[in-house]
């Protein structure tokens, strides 16, 4: 069997869950968290004394290179053991540390998806924006450490529309809102082409979210371990947080009413074991909110989302600016929140009509500009468009000639992997 | 990690979750060796059909396969023509219905499934310990106390499990040992190299370490076929060259001897080829961040050596002085 008649592997990285799976399925088989637990214990001693600590490893039974952890149980082990250090490989969308990126690939491929890297092809994601330098290592590392036979390697908000040519009919032309864990990107896209200079990337990202209402709960006062703060946050903000119309009516109306808008979260302390609970009040529709009022959680930044995304629409070509009102996609879990795209699209109509109605003031009775269609797209797979579109163009005849092989990796060395081209099963 | 587990985690998480909350699905992946799945509920949401595609499922058949299945899964073997799917193998039926209650029994089953693969490329070699057993009793029948000579030594069939393309599993019960043959192909240079480094420290760490004395006896050699197997049917359109490597483990009869020994024995060479590669890779991934943090301490090293900018004041005519910025 060829390599080519087999699915092909399809792995999102990002900054905080990793998507991975096979193509020509709707759900990834695995979302977990990117990270890897690394046991530093025997590690640190390989320089100092080589050959006692071989013999130190060999006794306990342990191989230090392969004592580690990915995922779910890496965080479980390093909250349960002290001898493991966990570590992020991804940072804010880009590759951060090589060593445990590569350890991770390895965990994917043998551990979770059982599979030998040498039988399929794979398909990788990256952030937009990501130097060519960064595809070339992750070329090399694929090639050289798992002699996978083709790569290709997608940029997330491609493959995010993508997704949506599915579900909903669309063409490759739309900006892409991607708000993840570690980056937040708005990339404007024409026939599956990113529009490279008027990607915008702001400062606000799920992260932000969580941290802001660990903020908001320390400062009411609620009673929460401090180690277990940040996961709590993450919690209440996974299960109950939406997005409002309006910031006061909705204070008003949690006001009237605590009870039916109050919810309750319980947890235990991981040190004495003792159950806890806490309230989550505001925090429900604040958190969401610093996407269309920065200010209110700092104040270095302090443009709203639907301002960026004008800006960015404004500054693309001409011709694709009606299009792409018209295809305003959303992706990453942290879009997830409860009615976001119905916020998001009014606020931005407000925009685009004040501007079309400046426009026909200005040019008197004569002309009048055409009304424009702004329409934010949501659809049920959002928190992981990005992988669902690389399952799906994986599984096109065109994906395997797209690829580049590892023979050709081996004629021309890494650089091929700094382009990958659009492919006809994009349209 | 270490040892690769046997189990399928896919199979284990899809059904500890559906079994729980039934909901629509259709999901296909793979196993190591050419094992393909497909899992979905084509009926109804509380019927779920597990289905497996073997690549050796025509040597499997001949060497006691369907009789494995028939014992282990049963009660769960598809009957139904029109659930049955043509390209796979082996379907079972999941009625939630007949699930147990939540709990031990359940757990238990959801583990019995997820073995699906390992316990029916088993086939062969309990075939190969029955035959052993039975070859033992029959040689020492023969064997006459105050004969001269040892009775000659009885074998059984050579069975070949072509698991891969190029690359097959070799079984044959002889009356004192059950001997595995598996072999292998490195697609590349690099990987024989470490291939060959990691089976020779194989061969070398039993003689070395009494506490794995007791462990199967290993040996390795490339291009030509061990003796056991090169007699073997089709073993001359086998590809000689160094990238095929040839590993045979000697049973004896201790490694054998319980149902769980036996059960544990053959999970672990079943995948002895992945385990084998998948170590290779795990090598690599080592040798890289060793290569990694030299790079990053000689790049100190060269930053210390830079030589510093000497900033000495400089005066204009008139006594004035300026900065560079
Ligand atoms: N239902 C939900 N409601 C709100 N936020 C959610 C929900 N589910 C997940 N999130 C948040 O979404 C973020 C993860 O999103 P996603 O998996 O898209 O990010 P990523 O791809 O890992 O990161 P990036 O794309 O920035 O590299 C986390 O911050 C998580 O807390
Ligand atoms: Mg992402």
């Amino acid at each position: 069997m060829d390599p080519t008649s087999r699915p092909a592997v399809v792995i999102d990285n990002g900054t905080g869950y990793t998507k991975m799976g096979f193509a020509g399925n709707v759900e990834p088989c695995f979302i977990t968290p990117t990270a890897v637990a690394v046991n530093e214990s025997f590690s640190d001693q390989t320089r100092a004394t080589a050959k006692g600590n071989w013999l130190a490893q060999h006794s306990a039974g342990v191989m230090a290179d392969l004592d580690f952890l990915i995922g779910e149980e890496a965080l479980a082990r390093s909250r349960s053991s002290s001898t493991y250090s966990l570590s992020y490989p991804i940072r804010n969308g880009q590759v951060d540390n090589w060593d445990t990126m590569e350890k991770f690939w390895q965990q994917c491929i043998f551990n979770y998806l059982r599979c030998d890297p040498e039988d399929h092809y794979f398909l990788l994601t990256e952030s937009p924006l990501t130097p060519p330098e960064t595809r070339e290592y992750t070329g090399e590392i694929m090639f050289e450490t798992f002699n996978v036979p083709g790569l290709y390697i997608a940029v997330q908000p491609v493959l995010a529309l993508a997704a949506g040519y599915t579900t909903t009919k669309c063409e490759m032309t739309g900006v892409v809102v991607d708000v993840g864990d570690g980056a937040t990107h708005i990339v404007p896209v024409a026939d599956g082409y990113v529009i490279g200079n008027s990607i915008s990337s702001i400062p606000l990202t799920g992260k932000d979210v969580t941290q802001f209402i660990q903020q908001l709960m320390k400062e009411r006062g609620e009673h929460i371990p401090p180690e277990e703060s940040f996961d709590v946050a993450r919690r209440a903000k996974e299960m109950y947080c939406y997005t409002c119309s309006d910031i006061v009516k909705e204070f008003n109306k949690h006001d009237r009413e605590p009870s039916k808008y109050i919810k309750r979260l319980t947890g235990i302390k991981p040190k004495t074991g003792a159950p806890y609970t806490c309230d989550i009040g505001y925090e429900r529709f604040l958190g969401p909110e610093i996407f269309f009022h920065p200010e209110i959680y700092n104040n270095d930044f302090t443009t709203p989302l639907q301002d960026v995304i004008d800006k960015c629409i404004q500054s693309s070509p001409i011709d694709t600016r009606r299009a792409l009102y018209k295809n305003i996609v959303l992706s990453g879990g942290s879009t997830m929140f409860k009615d976001f795209h119905r916020r998001l699209q009014r606020d931005l109509k407000k925009i685009v009509d004040v501007r079309v109605r400046a426009s026909n003031a200005r040019l008197g009775g004569d002309a009048k500009a055409q009304p424009v269609e702004v329409n934010v797209v949501s659809h049920p797979i959002q928190r992981y468009a990005v992988w669902f579109g690389g399952s799906v163009l994986a599984s096109t005849a065109e994906f395997y000639e797209a690829c580049h092989t590892k023979a050709e990796y081996e004629e021309y060395g890494a650089s091929i992997c700094r382009s990958n081209p659009v492919f006809k099963g994009m349209y | 990690m270490i040892l690769l587990e046997s189990h399928n985690t896919i199979i284990k998480n899809v059904l500890t979750e559906r079994f729980v909350k039934p909901s629509k699905i259709d999901v296909q992946f793979v196993d190591y060796d050419n094992v393909r799945f497909h899992l979905s509920t084509p009926t109804s949401k509380t019927v779920l059909v597990l289905s497996m595609g073997i690549h050796c499922w025509s040597d499997l058949k001949k060497y006691g396969a369907p009789e494995i299945l028939e014992r282990e899964f049963g009660e769960w073997v598809s009957n139904d023509p029109n659930l049955k799917e043509q390209d796979y193998d082996v379907t079972l039926v999941l009625d939630l219905e007949k699930i147990p209650e939540e709990g031990d029994d359940r757990d238990a089953l959801i583990d019995h499934f997820s073995m699906l693969k390992p316990i029916i490329l088993s086939a062969p070699f309990h075939r190969a310990y029955n035959e052993h057993s039975q070859l033992a009793s029959k040689h020492k029948s023969t064997f006459q106390p105050g004969m001269a000579d040892q009775a000659p030594e009885e074998r059984g069939e050579l069975m070949i499990i072509h698991y891969r393309e190029e690359e097959a599993i070799y079984v044959q019960a002889a009356n004192d040992r059950v001997t595995i043959v598996i072999s292998t192909l490195f697609t590349d240079e690099t990987d024989r190299v470490f291939g060959k480094v990691f089976l020779q420290e194989f061969v070398d760490a039993r003689r070395r370490s009494s506490a794995i004395g007791t462990a199967p006896q290993v040996m390795y050699t490339t291009r030509d076929p061990p003796l056991e197997v090169r007699n073997a049917p089709g073993i001359a359109g086998v590809k000689r060259s160094e990238d095929v490597g040839w590993i045979t483990f000697v049973l004896f009869p201790r490694h054998f001897a319980t149902p769980e020994i036996a059960s544990d024995t053959t999970f672990k060479l079943e995948l002895f080829r992945d385990y084998l590669h998948y170590h290779i890779k795990a090598s690599k991934t080592y040798m890289h961040s060793r290569m990694r943090a030299r790079v990053a301490s000689f790049q100190q090293i060269l930053n210390r050596a830079k030589p510093e900018v000497i900033q000495d004041e400089r005066k204009t005519a008139t006594g004035r002085t300026f900065r560079s910025r």
